[in-house]
Protein backbone atom coordinates (compact mmCIF):
# COMPACT_ATOMS: atom_id res chain seq x y z
CA UNK A 1 0.00 0.00 0.00
CA UNK A 2 1.92 2.70 -1.26
CA UNK A 3 0.84 6.87 0.32
CA UNK A 4 -0.54 7.80 -3.01
CA UNK A 5 -3.14 4.84 -2.63
CA UNK A 6 -3.81 5.80 1.16
CA UNK A 7 -4.62 9.63 0.08
CA UNK A 8 -6.83 8.21 -2.70
CA UNK A 9 -8.72 5.71 -0.30
CA UNK A 10 -8.98 8.52 2.16
CA UNK A 11 -10.93 11.25 -0.16
CA UNK A 12 -13.18 8.27 -1.32
CA UNK A 13 -14.12 7.35 2.14
CA UNK A 14 -15.02 11.24 3.02
CA UNK A 15 -16.82 11.52 0.17
CA UNK A 16 -18.89 8.51 1.06
CA UNK A 17 -19.40 9.94 4.45
CA UNK A 18 -20.77 13.74 3.26
CA UNK A 19 -22.36 12.41 0.33
CA UNK A 20 -24.52 10.00 2.68
CA UNK A 21 -24.96 13.17 4.88
CA UNK A 22 -26.62 14.88 2.26
CA UNK A 23 -28.90 12.22 0.87
CA UNK A 24 -29.67 11.17 5.25
CA UNK A 25 -28.06 7.56 4.39
CA UNK A 26 -28.41 6.18 8.09
CA UNK A 27 -27.41 3.02 9.30
CA UNK A 28 -29.92 3.75 12.37
CA UNK A 29 -33.17 3.87 10.62
CA UNK A 30 -32.30 0.60 8.66
CA UNK A 31 -31.70 -1.27 11.57
CA UNK A 32 -35.16 0.34 13.47
CA UNK A 33 -36.83 -0.25 10.07
CA UNK A 34 -36.38 -3.63 9.89
CA UNK A 35 -39.49 -4.84 11.81
CA UNK A 36 -41.43 -3.21 9.80
CA UNK A 37 -40.26 -5.64 6.76
CA UNK A 38 -40.58 -8.41 8.89
CA UNK A 39 -44.58 -7.20 9.26
CA UNK A 40 -44.56 -7.10 5.18
CA UNK A 41 -43.41 -10.38 4.68
CA UNK A 42 -45.93 -11.77 7.09
CA UNK A 43 -48.95 -10.08 5.08
CA UNK A 44 -46.85 -11.76 2.15
CA UNK A 45 -46.78 -15.13 3.09
CA UNK A 46 -50.66 -14.58 3.15
CA UNK A 47 -51.06 -15.13 -0.19
CA UNK A 48 -54.47 -15.21 -1.54
CA UNK A 49 -54.92 -18.17 -4.80
CA UNK A 50 -57.50 -16.80 -5.91
CA UNK A 51 -55.48 -13.75 -7.28
CA UNK A 52 -53.59 -16.65 -9.42
CA UNK A 53 -55.24 -15.77 -12.94
CA UNK A 54 -55.39 -12.17 -12.95
CA UNK A 55 -51.53 -12.11 -12.17
CA UNK A 56 -51.14 -14.76 -14.99
CA UNK A 57 -52.79 -12.49 -17.47
CA UNK A 58 -51.46 -9.19 -16.20
CA UNK A 59 -48.37 -10.80 -16.88
CA UNK A 60 -49.32 -11.97 -20.15
CA UNK A 61 -50.43 -8.26 -20.80
CA UNK A 62 -46.81 -7.19 -20.26
CA UNK A 63 -45.15 -9.68 -22.29
CA UNK A 64 -47.66 -8.55 -25.26
CA UNK A 65 -46.34 -5.17 -24.21
CA UNK A 66 -42.77 -5.73 -24.52
CA UNK A 67 -43.52 -7.90 -27.75
CA UNK A 68 -45.12 -5.18 -29.68
CA UNK A 69 -42.45 -2.37 -28.19
CA UNK A 70 -39.28 -4.44 -28.96
CA UNK A 71 -40.40 -5.40 -32.45
CA UNK A 72 -41.96 -2.44 -33.61
CA UNK A 73 -38.65 -0.66 -31.87
CA UNK A 74 -36.47 -3.18 -34.28
CA UNK A 75 -37.72 -1.95 -36.97
CA UNK A 76 -37.60 1.47 -36.51
CA UNK A 77 -33.92 1.18 -35.02
CA UNK A 78 -32.43 -0.52 -37.68
CA UNK A 79 -32.94 1.91 -40.81
CA UNK A 80 -31.79 4.86 -38.50
CA UNK A 81 -28.69 2.21 -37.41
CA UNK A 82 -28.14 2.43 -41.14
CA UNK A 83 -28.12 5.53 -41.39
CA UNK A 84 -25.91 6.44 -38.22
CA UNK A 85 -22.80 4.05 -39.22
CA UNK A 86 -19.99 5.71 -40.28
CA UNK A 87 -18.75 3.68 -42.54
CA UNK A 88 -21.68 4.24 -44.90
CA UNK A 89 -22.76 7.53 -44.62
CA UNK A 90 -21.09 11.19 -44.77
CA UNK A 91 -20.81 12.94 -41.73
CA UNK A 92 -23.79 15.19 -42.64
CA UNK A 93 -25.72 12.12 -42.64
CA UNK A 94 -24.49 10.09 -39.41
CA UNK A 95 -24.02 12.73 -37.25
CA UNK A 96 -27.75 14.06 -36.59
CA UNK A 97 -29.03 10.55 -36.66
CA UNK A 98 -26.43 10.10 -33.78
CA UNK A 99 -27.50 12.93 -31.72
CA UNK A 100 -31.22 12.42 -32.25
CA UNK A 101 -30.39 8.72 -31.15
CA UNK A 102 -28.21 10.02 -27.73
CA UNK A 103 -31.16 12.28 -27.12
CA UNK A 104 -33.29 9.80 -27.39
CA UNK A 105 -31.45 7.45 -24.79
CA UNK A 106 -31.33 10.19 -21.87
CA UNK A 107 -34.74 9.47 -21.08
CA UNK A 108 -35.26 5.75 -18.79
CA UNK A 109 -38.17 4.30 -20.01
CA UNK A 110 -39.98 5.23 -17.22
CA UNK A 111 -39.91 8.85 -18.11
CA UNK A 112 -40.80 8.26 -21.66
CA UNK A 113 -43.78 6.26 -19.78
CA UNK A 114 -45.04 9.87 -18.02
CA UNK A 115 -44.32 11.49 -21.15
CA UNK A 116 -47.06 9.30 -23.50
CA UNK A 117 -49.41 8.86 -20.46
CA UNK A 118 -49.58 12.60 -20.41
CA UNK A 119 -50.12 12.31 -24.46
CA UNK A 120 -52.56 9.46 -24.84
CA UNK A 121 -53.88 8.72 -21.42
CA UNK A 122 -52.89 6.05 -18.73
CA UNK A 123 -53.20 2.67 -20.07
CA UNK A 124 -51.03 0.11 -21.78
CA UNK A 125 -50.52 1.89 -25.11
CA UNK A 126 -48.64 4.80 -22.98
CA UNK A 127 -46.46 1.80 -21.95
CA UNK A 128 -46.15 0.35 -25.77
CA UNK A 129 -45.01 3.72 -27.05
CA UNK A 130 -42.24 3.91 -23.90
CA UNK A 131 -40.83 0.47 -24.72
CA UNK A 132 -40.50 1.36 -28.61
CA UNK A 133 -38.68 4.72 -27.50
CA UNK A 134 -36.47 2.82 -25.43
CA UNK A 135 -35.93 0.24 -28.05
CA UNK A 136 -34.88 2.63 -30.54
CA UNK A 137 -32.41 4.21 -28.85
CA UNK A 138 -30.69 1.29 -27.46
CA UNK A 139 -30.74 -1.32 -30.25
CA UNK A 140 -29.93 1.75 -33.07
CA UNK A 141 -26.79 2.27 -31.05
CA UNK A 142 -25.77 -1.19 -30.89
CA UNK A 143 -26.56 -1.89 -34.60
CA UNK A 144 -24.68 0.91 -36.05
CA UNK A 145 -21.56 -0.24 -33.37
CA UNK A 146 -21.91 -3.57 -34.88
CA UNK A 147 -22.26 -1.92 -38.69
CA UNK A 148 -19.34 -0.49 -38.08
CA UNK A 149 -17.01 -3.09 -36.29
CA UNK A 150 -18.13 -5.63 -39.35
CA UNK A 151 -15.14 -7.12 -41.66
CA UNK A 152 -14.19 -4.17 -44.43
CA UNK A 153 -12.88 -7.09 -46.73
CA UNK A 154 -16.37 -8.15 -47.98
CA UNK A 155 -17.52 -4.25 -48.36
CA UNK A 156 -14.11 -3.88 -50.44
CA UNK A 157 -14.67 -7.66 -52.43
CA UNK A 158 -18.52 -6.35 -53.01
CA UNK A 159 -18.40 -2.33 -53.37
CA UNK A 160 -15.55 -3.18 -55.90
CA UNK A 161 -17.80 -5.15 -58.20
CA UNK A 162 -19.92 -1.74 -58.75
CA UNK A 163 -22.86 -2.51 -57.05
CA UNK A 164 -25.41 -0.20 -55.58
CA UNK A 165 -25.16 1.19 -52.27
CA UNK A 166 -28.83 -0.57 -51.40
CA UNK A 167 -27.50 -3.34 -52.89
CA UNK A 168 -24.48 -3.29 -50.67
CA UNK A 169 -26.16 -3.04 -48.01
CA UNK A 170 -29.04 -5.32 -48.25
CA UNK A 171 -26.21 -8.35 -49.77
CA UNK A 172 -23.23 -7.56 -47.06
CA UNK A 173 -24.15 -5.36 -44.34
CA UNK A 174 -27.01 -6.72 -43.06
CA UNK A 175 -26.02 -10.53 -43.61
CA UNK A 176 -22.82 -9.66 -42.00
CA UNK A 177 -24.05 -7.83 -39.03
CA UNK A 178 -27.36 -9.90 -38.68
CA UNK A 179 -26.04 -12.51 -36.11
CA UNK A 180 -25.02 -9.67 -33.82
CA UNK A 181 -28.78 -8.12 -34.18
CA UNK A 182 -30.14 -11.50 -32.98
CA UNK A 183 -28.38 -11.38 -30.34
CA UNK A 184 -29.72 -7.91 -29.34
CA UNK A 185 -33.02 -8.38 -30.19
CA UNK A 186 -33.23 -11.43 -27.93
CA UNK A 187 -31.42 -9.36 -25.28
CA UNK A 188 -34.19 -6.48 -25.56
CA UNK A 189 -36.51 -8.98 -25.45
CA UNK A 190 -35.77 -10.01 -21.86
CA UNK A 191 -34.97 -6.63 -20.91
CA UNK A 192 -37.92 -4.83 -21.83
CA UNK A 193 -40.09 -7.29 -20.30
CA UNK A 194 -38.67 -6.21 -16.93
CA UNK A 195 -38.61 -3.13 -17.69
CA UNK A 196 -42.85 -3.01 -18.89
CA UNK A 197 -43.17 -4.63 -15.78
CA UNK A 198 -42.51 -1.41 -13.65
CA UNK A 199 -44.15 1.29 -16.30
CA UNK A 200 -47.21 0.17 -14.24
CA UNK A 201 -45.59 2.67 -11.35
CA UNK A 202 -46.90 5.81 -13.43
CA UNK A 203 -49.80 4.54 -15.11
CA UNK A 204 -48.71 2.81 -18.26
CA UNK A 205 -49.91 -0.30 -18.16
CA UNK A 206 -48.81 -3.85 -17.53
CA UNK A 207 -48.44 -6.06 -14.39
CA UNK A 208 -46.48 -3.21 -11.99
CA UNK A 209 -49.97 -1.39 -11.99
CA UNK A 210 -51.83 -3.84 -9.90
CA UNK A 211 -48.48 -4.32 -7.90
CA UNK A 212 -48.51 -0.37 -7.08
CA UNK A 213 -52.17 -0.23 -6.28
CA UNK A 214 -52.22 -3.05 -3.95
CA UNK A 215 -48.98 -1.80 -2.21
CA UNK A 216 -50.71 1.35 -2.18
CA UNK A 217 -53.35 0.37 -0.09
CA UNK A 218 -51.53 -2.21 2.39
CA UNK A 219 -52.43 -5.49 0.29
CA UNK A 220 -49.25 -7.25 0.74
CA UNK A 221 -50.50 -10.68 -0.12
CA UNK A 222 -51.97 -9.30 -3.46
CA UNK A 223 -49.04 -7.77 -4.23
CA UNK A 224 -46.90 -10.36 -3.14
CA UNK A 225 -48.33 -12.74 -5.86
CA UNK A 226 -48.14 -10.63 -8.87
CA UNK A 227 -44.47 -9.73 -7.78
CA UNK A 228 -43.99 -13.66 -7.61
CA UNK A 229 -45.43 -14.40 -10.86
CA UNK A 230 -42.86 -11.75 -12.61
CA UNK A 231 -39.49 -13.58 -10.66
CA UNK A 232 -40.84 -16.83 -11.67
CA UNK A 233 -41.07 -15.31 -15.66
CA UNK A 234 -38.06 -12.97 -15.59
CA UNK A 235 -36.31 -16.61 -14.25
CA UNK A 236 -37.29 -18.97 -16.83
CA UNK A 237 -36.97 -15.91 -20.10
CA UNK A 238 -33.39 -16.06 -18.44
CA UNK A 239 -33.05 -19.38 -18.80
CA UNK A 240 -35.00 -19.08 -22.81
CA UNK A 241 -32.80 -16.78 -23.64
CA UNK A 242 -29.59 -18.04 -22.86
CA UNK A 243 -30.59 -21.45 -24.43
CA UNK A 244 -31.54 -19.91 -27.61
CA UNK A 245 -28.60 -17.57 -27.83
CA UNK A 246 -26.23 -20.90 -27.42
CA UNK A 247 -28.08 -23.16 -29.94
CA UNK A 248 -28.47 -20.51 -32.72
CA UNK A 249 -26.50 -17.42 -32.06
CA UNK A 250 -23.11 -18.99 -30.90
CA UNK A 251 -23.52 -21.35 -33.35
CA UNK A 252 -24.31 -19.20 -36.34
CA UNK A 253 -21.23 -17.27 -34.87
CA UNK A 254 -18.70 -20.10 -34.81
CA UNK A 255 -20.28 -22.81 -36.55
CA UNK A 256 -19.70 -24.85 -33.69
CA UNK A 257 -22.69 -25.93 -30.96
CA UNK A 258 -22.17 -24.94 -27.56
CA UNK A 259 -22.87 -28.10 -25.67
CA UNK A 260 -23.63 -27.80 -21.81
CA UNK A 261 -23.29 -29.70 -19.09
CA UNK B 1 13.16 -27.81 -62.53
CA UNK B 2 13.94 -25.73 -65.56
CA UNK B 3 17.50 -24.85 -66.63
CA UNK B 4 17.28 -21.06 -66.86
CA UNK B 5 19.74 -18.27 -67.83
CA UNK B 6 19.62 -14.73 -67.80
CA UNK B 7 19.44 -12.46 -71.06
CA UNK B 8 19.01 -9.34 -71.26
CA UNK B 9 16.39 -6.89 -73.26
CA UNK B 10 13.79 -7.13 -74.84
CA UNK B 11 10.88 -8.31 -76.78
CA UNK B 12 9.77 -4.75 -76.83
CA UNK B 13 9.37 -5.46 -80.64
CA UNK B 14 6.49 -7.28 -79.28
CA UNK B 15 4.22 -4.71 -79.31
CA UNK B 16 1.03 -5.81 -78.15
CA UNK B 17 -1.99 -3.89 -79.95
CA UNK B 18 -4.29 -4.07 -77.11
CA UNK B 19 -3.23 -3.16 -73.68
CA UNK B 20 -5.48 -4.00 -70.90
CA UNK B 21 -3.76 -1.42 -67.75
CA UNK B 22 -1.87 1.04 -68.40
CA UNK B 23 0.65 3.32 -66.05
CA UNK B 24 2.41 6.58 -66.43
CA UNK B 25 4.23 7.76 -63.46
CA UNK B 26 1.67 6.85 -61.12
CA UNK B 27 2.03 7.80 -57.71
CA UNK B 28 0.46 7.36 -54.51
CA UNK B 29 0.13 9.27 -51.50
CA UNK B 30 0.12 7.30 -48.42
CA UNK B 31 -2.65 6.93 -46.18
CA UNK B 32 -3.32 4.70 -42.79
CA UNK B 33 -3.85 2.09 -44.84
CA UNK B 34 -1.90 1.79 -47.83
CA UNK B 35 1.45 2.00 -48.77
CA UNK B 36 2.71 4.82 -50.80
CA UNK B 37 3.81 4.52 -54.60
CA UNK B 38 6.13 6.43 -56.55
CA UNK B 39 6.26 7.32 -60.02
CA UNK B 40 5.32 3.55 -61.35
CA UNK B 41 5.16 2.97 -65.14
CA UNK B 42 3.52 -0.50 -66.24
CA UNK B 43 1.33 -1.49 -69.45
CA UNK B 44 -0.17 -5.23 -69.45
CA UNK B 45 -1.70 -6.96 -72.03
CA UNK B 46 -5.15 -8.08 -72.75
CA UNK B 47 -5.51 -12.00 -71.60
CA UNK B 48 -2.01 -12.24 -69.82
CA UNK B 49 -0.83 -13.43 -66.50
CA UNK B 50 0.53 -10.66 -64.59
CA UNK B 51 1.95 -10.84 -61.27
CA UNK B 52 3.22 -8.21 -58.99
CA UNK B 53 5.52 -9.48 -56.50
CA UNK B 54 7.19 -7.87 -53.01
CA UNK B 55 7.84 -7.61 -49.56
CA UNK B 56 5.08 -6.84 -47.46
CA UNK B 57 4.84 -3.13 -47.30
CA UNK B 58 5.93 -2.56 -50.37
CA UNK B 59 2.63 -1.01 -51.89
CA UNK B 60 2.02 -4.46 -54.23
CA UNK B 61 -1.53 -3.84 -52.78
CA UNK B 62 -2.10 -0.61 -53.43
CA UNK B 63 -0.88 -1.38 -56.76
CA UNK B 64 -3.60 -3.79 -57.09
CA UNK B 65 -6.68 -1.05 -56.04
CA UNK B 66 -5.26 1.55 -58.49
CA UNK B 67 -6.43 -0.97 -61.06
CA UNK B 68 -10.34 -0.91 -59.96
CA UNK B 69 -10.51 2.54 -58.80
CA UNK B 70 -10.37 1.65 -54.78
CA UNK B 71 -7.98 4.03 -54.65
CA UNK B 72 -7.01 7.05 -56.81
CA UNK B 73 -3.65 8.04 -57.41
CA UNK B 74 -2.14 11.38 -56.52
CA UNK B 75 -0.19 11.90 -59.79
CA UNK B 76 0.02 10.19 -62.84
CA UNK B 77 -2.00 8.38 -65.60
CA UNK B 78 -4.06 5.31 -65.42
CA UNK B 79 -6.27 3.61 -68.24
CA UNK B 80 -8.17 0.38 -67.86
CA UNK B 81 -9.20 -0.77 -71.04
CA UNK B 82 -8.79 3.16 -72.08
CA UNK B 83 -11.01 4.52 -69.97
CA UNK B 84 -10.16 6.46 -66.46
CA UNK B 85 -10.45 4.63 -63.40
CA UNK B 86 -13.38 6.71 -61.77
CA UNK B 87 -15.71 4.86 -59.50
CA UNK B 88 -18.60 8.35 -60.06
CA UNK B 89 -17.99 7.94 -63.87
CA UNK B 90 -21.06 5.58 -65.53
CA UNK B 91 -18.46 4.40 -68.05
CA UNK B 92 -16.34 3.36 -65.30
CA UNK B 93 -18.79 1.99 -63.11
CA UNK B 94 -19.70 -0.87 -65.98
CA UNK B 95 -16.45 -1.67 -66.55
CA UNK B 96 -16.20 -1.82 -62.54
CA UNK B 97 -18.54 -5.03 -63.21
CA UNK B 98 -16.14 -6.71 -64.96
CA UNK B 99 -13.30 -6.23 -63.08
CA UNK B 100 -13.42 -9.22 -60.15
CA UNK B 101 -11.22 -8.74 -57.22
CA UNK B 102 -10.07 -10.56 -54.22
CA UNK B 103 -9.06 -8.67 -51.41
CA UNK B 104 -6.27 -10.73 -49.30
CA UNK B 105 -8.77 -11.54 -46.84
CA UNK B 106 -11.30 -13.25 -49.57
CA UNK B 107 -14.30 -10.45 -48.58
CA UNK B 108 -16.31 -13.74 -48.20
CA UNK B 109 -19.69 -13.02 -45.80
CA UNK B 110 -19.51 -15.80 -43.30
CA UNK B 111 -23.11 -16.48 -43.01
CA UNK B 112 -23.98 -17.05 -46.16
CA UNK B 113 -24.25 -20.13 -47.98
CA UNK B 114 -21.06 -20.73 -50.77
CA UNK B 115 -24.35 -20.42 -53.54
CA UNK B 116 -25.03 -17.60 -52.40
CA UNK B 117 -21.51 -15.83 -51.71
CA UNK B 118 -20.86 -16.56 -55.62
CA UNK B 119 -24.18 -15.55 -56.69
CA UNK B 120 -23.32 -11.70 -55.52
CA UNK B 121 -20.93 -11.98 -58.22
CA UNK B 122 -24.45 -11.65 -61.19
CA UNK B 123 -25.77 -8.59 -58.64
CA UNK B 124 -25.03 -5.98 -61.16
CA UNK B 125 -27.23 -7.97 -63.82
CA UNK B 126 -30.14 -7.85 -61.61
CA UNK B 127 -32.94 -5.72 -61.76
CA UNK B 128 -33.99 -3.49 -59.19
CA UNK B 129 -36.83 -5.61 -58.22
CA UNK B 130 -35.33 -9.19 -58.52
CA UNK B 131 -32.27 -7.61 -56.16
CA UNK B 132 -34.80 -6.17 -53.74
CA UNK B 133 -36.38 -9.66 -53.59
CA UNK B 134 -32.94 -11.54 -53.42
CA UNK B 135 -34.33 -13.59 -56.41
CA UNK B 136 -31.84 -14.75 -59.14
CA UNK B 137 -33.05 -15.76 -62.34
CA UNK B 138 -32.95 -19.24 -63.11
CA UNK B 139 -30.15 -19.15 -65.45
CA UNK B 140 -27.75 -17.24 -63.26
CA UNK B 141 -28.24 -19.72 -60.56
CA UNK B 142 -27.46 -22.64 -63.33
CA UNK B 143 -24.46 -20.56 -64.14
CA UNK B 144 -23.55 -20.01 -60.70
CA UNK B 145 -23.71 -24.28 -60.63
CA UNK B 146 -21.57 -24.08 -63.61
CA UNK B 147 -18.91 -22.45 -61.99
CA UNK B 148 -19.20 -24.31 -58.84
CA UNK B 149 -18.07 -27.18 -60.48
CA UNK B 150 -15.68 -25.89 -62.26
CA UNK B 151 -13.85 -24.45 -58.98
CA UNK B 152 -14.57 -28.04 -57.50
CA UNK B 153 -16.91 -27.41 -54.64
CA UNK B 154 -19.98 -29.75 -55.95
CA UNK B 155 -22.11 -30.84 -52.89
CA UNK B 156 -21.09 -27.52 -51.02
CA UNK B 157 -23.25 -25.01 -52.40
CA UNK B 158 -24.97 -24.77 -49.28
CA UNK B 159 -22.05 -24.85 -46.91
CA UNK B 160 -22.13 -21.60 -44.58
CA UNK B 161 -18.85 -19.73 -45.86
CA UNK B 162 -17.30 -19.78 -42.71
CA UNK B 163 -17.54 -23.40 -42.43
CA UNK B 164 -15.20 -24.23 -45.47
CA UNK B 165 -11.40 -24.78 -45.43
CA UNK B 166 -9.06 -22.68 -46.51
CA UNK B 167 -8.36 -23.82 -49.91
CA UNK B 168 -12.22 -23.73 -50.13
CA UNK B 169 -12.94 -20.27 -49.29
CA UNK B 170 -10.44 -19.24 -52.04
CA UNK B 171 -12.54 -21.21 -54.29
CA UNK B 172 -15.21 -19.73 -53.59
CA UNK B 173 -13.69 -16.16 -53.61
CA UNK B 174 -12.58 -17.22 -57.38
CA UNK B 175 -16.13 -18.51 -58.37
CA UNK B 176 -17.56 -15.21 -56.99
CA UNK B 177 -15.09 -13.27 -59.48
CA UNK B 178 -15.62 -15.40 -62.24
CA UNK B 179 -19.75 -15.39 -61.69
CA UNK B 180 -18.96 -11.62 -62.96
CA UNK B 181 -18.16 -13.08 -65.96
CA UNK B 182 -14.84 -10.60 -65.74
CA UNK B 183 -12.41 -9.27 -67.95
CA UNK B 184 -9.89 -8.52 -65.52
CA UNK B 185 -9.06 -10.61 -62.53
CA UNK B 186 -7.56 -9.17 -59.58
CA UNK B 187 -6.17 -11.23 -56.39
CA UNK B 188 -4.13 -10.11 -53.35
CA UNK B 189 -1.56 -12.85 -52.17
CA UNK B 190 -4.73 -15.41 -52.93
CA UNK B 191 -2.32 -18.40 -51.99
CA UNK B 192 0.35 -16.82 -49.20
CA UNK B 193 -1.40 -18.68 -46.32
CA UNK B 194 -1.71 -21.63 -48.15
CA UNK B 195 0.11 -25.17 -48.36
CA UNK B 196 2.57 -26.08 -51.64
CA UNK B 197 0.07 -28.23 -52.75
CA UNK B 198 -3.38 -26.36 -52.36
CA UNK B 199 -1.40 -23.13 -53.77
CA UNK B 200 -1.00 -25.16 -56.68
CA UNK B 201 -4.24 -26.34 -57.19
CA UNK B 202 -5.71 -23.00 -56.83
CA UNK B 203 -2.99 -21.49 -58.96
CA UNK B 204 -3.78 -23.81 -61.74
CA UNK B 205 -7.57 -23.61 -61.29
CA UNK B 206 -7.21 -19.77 -62.10
CA UNK B 207 -4.52 -20.55 -64.70
CA UNK B 208 -6.85 -22.64 -66.26
CA UNK B 209 -10.19 -19.75 -66.03
CA UNK B 210 -7.32 -17.38 -67.46
CA UNK B 211 -6.73 -19.28 -70.52
CA UNK B 212 -10.54 -20.93 -70.97
CA UNK B 213 -11.92 -16.86 -70.42
CA UNK B 214 -9.48 -15.43 -71.87
CA UNK B 215 -9.63 -12.73 -69.01
CA UNK B 216 -6.37 -11.07 -67.67
CA UNK B 217 -5.44 -12.07 -64.85
CA UNK B 218 -3.27 -9.60 -62.15
CA UNK B 219 -1.88 -10.91 -59.17
CA UNK B 220 0.11 -10.26 -56.08
CA UNK B 221 2.62 -12.54 -54.35
CA UNK B 222 5.51 -12.48 -52.50
CA UNK B 223 6.80 -16.03 -53.28
CA UNK B 224 8.75 -14.88 -57.29
CA UNK B 225 9.41 -18.76 -57.51
CA UNK B 226 5.77 -19.41 -58.08
CA UNK B 227 4.62 -15.84 -59.83
CA UNK B 228 7.45 -17.00 -62.37
CA UNK B 229 5.84 -20.51 -62.59
CA UNK B 230 2.41 -19.51 -63.53
CA UNK B 231 2.50 -15.47 -64.85
CA UNK B 232 4.08 -13.92 -68.33
CA UNK B 233 5.53 -11.10 -66.51
CA UNK B 234 6.28 -10.20 -63.06
CA UNK B 235 6.83 -6.96 -61.74
CA UNK B 236 8.97 -6.33 -58.55
CA UNK B 237 7.94 -3.78 -56.28
CA UNK B 238 10.34 -2.16 -53.36
CA UNK B 239 9.41 0.44 -51.14
CA UNK B 240 6.95 1.73 -53.65
CA UNK B 241 9.01 1.75 -56.66
CA UNK B 242 9.12 -0.59 -59.35
CA UNK B 243 12.40 -2.16 -59.83
CA UNK B 244 11.85 -4.54 -62.21
CA UNK B 245 9.50 -6.65 -65.00
CA UNK B 246 10.90 -9.82 -65.91
CA UNK B 247 9.29 -12.31 -68.08
CA UNK B 248 10.02 -16.26 -68.70
CA UNK B 249 10.06 -16.97 -72.24
CA UNK B 250 11.33 -20.55 -73.36
CA UNK B 251 14.16 -21.36 -71.35
CA UNK B 252 14.93 -17.68 -70.66
CA UNK B 253 14.21 -15.04 -67.88
CA UNK B 254 13.60 -11.84 -70.00
CA UNK B 255 14.32 -8.56 -67.93
CA UNK B 256 11.73 -6.44 -69.85
CA UNK B 257 12.95 -3.31 -67.68
CA UNK B 258 17.13 -2.31 -67.13
CA UNK B 259 16.43 -1.16 -63.23
CA UNK B 260 18.36 -0.92 -60.53
CA UNK B 261 18.82 -4.65 -60.19
CA UNK B 262 21.61 -6.71 -61.38
CA UNK B 263 20.97 -10.42 -62.90
CA UNK B 264 22.71 -11.91 -60.15
CA UNK B 265 20.47 -10.25 -57.57
CA UNK B 266 18.03 -11.19 -59.90
CA UNK B 267 18.72 -14.90 -59.77
CA UNK B 268 19.22 -14.86 -56.42
CA UNK B 269 15.54 -13.63 -56.06
CA UNK B 270 14.68 -16.50 -58.18
CA UNK B 271 16.30 -19.26 -56.28
CA UNK B 272 15.51 -17.89 -53.06
CA UNK B 273 12.61 -18.35 -50.86
CA UNK B 274 12.43 -17.31 -47.67
CA UNK B 275 8.86 -18.64 -46.84
CA UNK B 276 10.13 -22.31 -47.41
Amino acid sequence: MTPKNNIIIGIIIGLLVIASYNVDVSPIDFVEGLPNLMIVFEEMIAVEPKYIPTALWAMFETIQMAFIGTVIGIVIALPLSLLAARNLNSKFVYAPIRAFLAAIRTFPSILWALLFVIMVGSGTFAGVLAIIMYTVGFIAKLQYEAIETIDSDPMDAVGSIGVSKVQLISYVVIPESASHLLSQMLYMFDYNIRQTSILGLVGAGGIGFYIINYIKFFEYGKAAIFMLVVLITVLAIDWASVRIRDKYIIKSQHGMEITTK
Amino acid sequence: MKQIRMTKNSSFSLISTKKIIQMNDVSTSYDSKNFALKEINLSIDRGTNYSIVGQSGSGKSTLLKLMNAMMIPSDGIIKIDYIKPDMNDKKFKIMMHKIGYIPQNLGLIKNISVLENILIGALPRLNKIQSFLKKFPEHEIKEAKKIINQVGLTGKEDRKAHMLSGGEKRRVAIARALMQKPTILLADEIVSELDHVTAREIMDLITDAQKRMNLTAIMVHHDMKLALEYANRVAVIKEGKKILEIGVEGDNIVDFQTGDMTNDEIMEMYSDDPKK
